[in-house]
């Protein structure tokens, strides 16, 4: 027996009693008695969140999102906005791309938008961790197509939805700083649309594959 | 059971071929899709491909098996307190092993007496192995992987390996982790969470109708589901693992010749550990990009009174014999995309005390060293095609006793001229795997050097290549 606030390796916050866990990702404060400013997530409630992540999220994609490993993107400092999003599609099982299937789809079954929104704040929180290095042909061209374009291909410029530095704005996601085999693996995805998102279908499908290394190689090495 | 069975050897020479076969040869399976069902995870969250742990599964492991992505029937209290917390799909599944083996040479007939006449050439296992699995989280910090197995060789349906585990994690400032449990488990090395170690180590399934050699290392399987250990460990950052515990004797179909329960254990009952017997790990991995790096050692130390039958018992008394072991291991993974490559080594150092033994005529030395070398390449492509080799090779004291001789008129084959358990050789293996959950696997055994010798190694002309083995074994879980 112990306390419903306990440490378990339980992805929800959103436990029994519902009527006491607040959610920490929106700031919606339902108690009172903890004297907590209502715009404040309750610190129980975030400090569940914080050890999700750290203890099971972490695994793969690194205790503060910085993951190590290029399988796994790095979720630190990314757009809370795109996390939830993204979230949601594995629960609803929307997101199609091999790994959401053999791995997120599972881990985000059973999660709830408090959860989602509480998480995504962590992350979101975190400080991006130091760029990665890629070759500097390899670099130049892939900042070229993400400022630019393929005009010949008809593929449009990547700043222009992610933003000139690529830190991600409104819903899209932060791209700066990301593991490259990761980007890449994502390009291939929208091409095949696995991931069936129309927008990135549309720009992903005349992009060659040293096109794609290229602006993955330059992504990676963005801060 | 039968632990050494070979201290005993000159007790009875044709049991102790039988149990050497039966227990030494036949690594349990370990591919849980329960597992998977509870995380609704693909396996190769925690495999590369089974059984081999990446390291989320190793993780997942350490964290007693609860991460559970599924929904729960609970029951809490008026004070908040939960009571209940159970999964809505139990966490039961099973896997089968059948094959077929052939060694090189047939072996002789026993029931030919001085006669030519040999065993059939080819054996088929249908199944050689069945298995019931529990394998998932119990309650919250509480999971269980127990395994229940119809063995074709004994006939009968036993208890397999078992790791019952508590286990807990506390953030550490810096974002780090500190995982502490308990595991509650009935073989040295099987909560181990690494692939390197014997319990879960290459061959993961061998043949069990085949010629194995005299020696083993104590903890490399001969006290497999005979003994009882609590160990307790520590997890820091998912790198630095340490453990220590201790074993007692937890023998299985075996009663007291007085009250005909089962225990307290007697004189009737082999190889038993003098007490609380101690265990130890220490390991660090390190992970990069699409790399993990294993090193580590690990041991134990187990007294034994050699006690006896129930035809012949020896009462649990006086001097024992002993078994200490420390080892090295290693375990390198590079987990890409398509392509997938591993290694796996370990070396065993063991030292045995053998005063009962000596004592009894037993062994014919004091004091025995053995040590084992194993080293393991897989490689997979796309989890789906893929093989492994591996060089095995055993050497250590000559002991006429403790590896004897072939007796006047005996057939030989698990004797050894010489007294030397040396053996040597190489096992290569394919694997296809037409789903993540089914695997065909062509495994072919070298020998090279056998109980001592390559040519003529049991006296009565019997060659180490002899032994040869071809084994093809089917082996699904679901």
């Amino acid at each position: 027996m112990r306390s419903t606030q306990g440490s378990r390796r339980d992805l929800s916050v959103s436990r029994w009693p519902r009527t006491t866990v607040l959610v920490a990702g929106a700031a919606v404060l339902v108690s009172a008695g903890f004297g907590c400013r209502a715009d404040e997530p309750d610190a129980a409630a975030t400090a569940h969140v914080q050890k999700v992540a750290v203890t099971v999220c972490g695994i793969c994609h690194g205790p503060r999102g910085d993951s190590t490993q290029p399988k796994f993107p790095r979720l630190a400092g990314q757009n809370a906005n795109y996390l939830v999003a993204q979230l949601k599609g594995f629960r609803a099982q929307t997101r199609g791309d091999p790994d959401a299937i053999s791995y997120m789809w599972g881990m985000a079954s059973q999660l709830d938008d408090a959860t989602i929104g509480a998480l995504a704040a962590y992350y979101a929180a975190q400080k991006p961790p130091p760029p990665g290095r890629g070759g500097d042909a390899l670099v130049a061209r892939g900042r070229e197509i993400y400022g630019q374009g393929v005009p010949a291909q008809g593929v449009p410029a990547c700043g222009s939805c992610h933003g000139a530095n690529a830190r991600g704005q409104a819903d899209f996601p932060r791209l700066a700083g990301q593991h490259a085999q990761y980007v890449l693996k994502q390009l291939a995805s929208f091409q095949s649309s696995m991931r069936d998102i129309a927008v990135m279908h549309g720009v992903a499908q005349n992009l060659h594959l040293d096109d794609m290394q290229a602006v993955a190689a330059y992504l990676e090495a963005q801060p | 059971m039968p632990g050494r069975t070979m201290v005993q050897a000159t007790r009875n020479l044709a049991t102790t071929a039988i149990l050497a076969s039966a227990l030494l040869a036949a690594p349990a399976a370990l591919a849980v899709p329960s597992f998977a069902r509870q995380t609704g995870m693909a396996c190769e969250a925690c495999h590369t491909v089974f059984p081999e742990l990446t390291h989320f599964g190793r993780v997942f492991k350490a964290n007693g098996y609860v991460l559970s992505n599924l929904k729960k029937v609970r029951d809490v209290s008026g004070k908040k307190e939960e009571l209940l917390e159970l999964s809505q799909m139990p966490p039961l599944s099973v896997a089968a092993q059948f094959s077929y083996t052939t060694m090189k040479k047939a072996v002789p007939d026993l029931s030919d007496a001085g006669a030519p006449g040999v065993a059939q050439q080819g054996t088929i296992g249908f199944p050689q192995q069945f298995s019931f699995f529990y394998a998932g989280e119990v309650a919250p910090h509480f999971g269980a992987m127990a395994q229940l197995t119809y063995d074709s060789a004994a006939g009968t349906i036993g208890i397999d390996n078992t790791d019952l585990r508590f286990a807990d994690e506390m953030l550490l400032p810096d974002s780090g982790t500190l995982t502490y449990g308990l595991s509650l488990n009935n073989n040295p090395t099987v909560q181990d969470l690494w692939n390197s170690t014997p319990a879960w180590g290459f061959p993961y399934t061998a043949s069990n109708a085949a010629v194995t050699p005299l020696a083993v290392a104590a903890i490399s399987g001969p006290y497999a589901q005979d003994v009882a250990g609590l160990t307790g460990y520590l997890y820091w950052n998912e790198s630095l693992y340490a453990e220590v515990g201790g074993y007692r004797s937890a023998q299985q179909g075996v009663t007291n010749a007085l009250t005909g329960a089962a225990g307290p254990l007697d004189g009737t009952a082999s190889n038993v550990l003098t007490g609380i017997n101690p265990y130890w790990r220490l390991a660090y991995e390190h992970d990069w990009d699409r790399h993990t790096l294993e090193v580590g050692v690990y041991g134990l130390d187990f007294k034994v009174y050699p006690g006896g039958t129930p035809s012949a018992p020896s009462p649990l008394l006086g001097p024992t014999n002993r078994f200490n072991d420390v080892a090295e291991d290693v375990q390198y993974q590079f987990i890409g995309e398509e392509h997938l490559f591993s290694v796996l080594g370990t070396h065993i150092h063991e030292s045995m005390s053998l005063d009962a033994s000596f004592a009894t005529g037993a062994s014919a030395n004091p004091s025995d060293t053995l040590t084992t070398t194993e080293m393991a390449a897989t490689y997979y492509y796309r989890r789906r095609i893929g093989g492994t080799v591996q060089y095995f090779s055993t050497t250590g004291s000559t002991d006429t006793a403790l590896y004897p001789a072939t007796a006047p008129g005996a057939p030989g084959v698990v004797t050894s001229a010489n007294g030397s358990p040396d053996t040597r050789g190489w096992i290569t293996e394919l694997n296809y795997l037409p789903w993540l959950n089914v695997k065909v696997t062509l495994q072919y055994t070298w020998y090279s050097k056998f109980n001592g010798a390559g040519n003529n190694y049991d006296g009565v002309g019997r060659n180490a290549s002899d032994n040869d083995t071809l084994f093809v074994v089917l082996w699904f879980a679901y």
